[in-house]
């Protein structure tokens, strides 16, 4: 057995994902008065679930890239073509924080176990 | 693109908004100024924004998958082609012949609409720098 299996490897670009997400809706609050805008997003988690459920789950991971899209299917919010709505940027960056706590709390009680195997924590 | 980069991405989107809102100050200071620098009446003045791939980490990230921007930054500040309200005062030096003086096209509630977004956009990437710190904090935690 690996030290470092899947699951910690899932763990990894899970956390990687949602940290770009978090960038990408950074982008979005920062443009919300910006002319002819639409929103961007990740969806890292289809990618990470594609690559998770696949024949050779730990070399799809180490492959794997997310991209950052553009959002068309809500359209133009304002008269200016704007397509961001702050609120839900707003709700969906908390979430996405919360779900990145989660992930790093998660990483976290797993290194806590091997660092009481290696006897220094 | 990287956590990383939200820190920079929010800060473009402060310092946009903080010059819309310096924007606005100056041109309800100057909606009464019948004297410009060109002697002509006050222009209004638009801050025009547009989206920008601003931080060197989001650079790097397009030419290598060829995507990846992030941020807004200011094109320019352009004047309002509204034209000028007329407004009977005879005894105004700049008054022309019939009596009328030409005074800056300034709204002053469009300029307090504009205040407001403007202040609201700022407080909501104030938010987003401050939970991508939270979360970095708790990623360094990882190691602690």
């Amino acid at each position: 057995m690996n030290l470092f299996d899947t699951t910690q490897l899932g763990l990894e670009r899970a956390i990687a994902g949602a940290g770009m997400r978090q960038a990408a809706l950074a982008g979005n609050i920062a443009n919300a008065n910006t002319p002819g805008y639409q929103r961007k997003d990740v969806d890292f988690k289809t990618t990470l679930r594609a690559a998770m459920e696949s024949e050779q789950p730990s070399a799809a991971m180490d492959e794997l890239s997310f991209e950052v899209e553009t959002d068309t299917t809500r359209g133009a919010m304002r008269f200016d073509g704007n397509g961001v709505d702050i609120d839900v940027e707003s709700s969906t960056m908390a979430a996405n924080a919360l779900e990145y706590e989660a992930l790093v709390a998660v990483a976290r009680g797993r290194t806590d176990v091997l660092r009481s195997a290696m006897g220094v924590g | 693109m990287s956590l990383f980069d939200a820190i920079g991405t929010a800060a473009s989107g402060l310092s946009a908004e903080r010059l819309r809102m310096d924007v606005v100050a100056e041109n309800l200071a100057n909606a009464q100024t019948t004297r410009g620098a060109d002697g002509q009446p006050y222009r209004r003045k638009v801050v025009v924004l547009q989206e920008a791939g601003s931080t060197f980490g989001t650079t790097l990230d397009g030419a290598m998958k060829g995507s990846g921007s992030g941020g807004v930054k200011v094109t320019q500040i352009a004047q309002d082609a509204t034209p000028d309200r007329l407004v009977y005062d005879p005894g105004h030096p700049d008054a022309d012949a019939r009596g009328y003086v030409s005074m800056p096209n300034v709204q002053p509630v469009t300029e307090m609409v504009d205040l407001i977004t403007a202040s609201r956009g700022y407080e909501a990437n104030v938010t987003v720098m401050q939970t991508a710190k939270q979360m970095f904090t708790k990623t360094l935690e990882i190691l602690r």
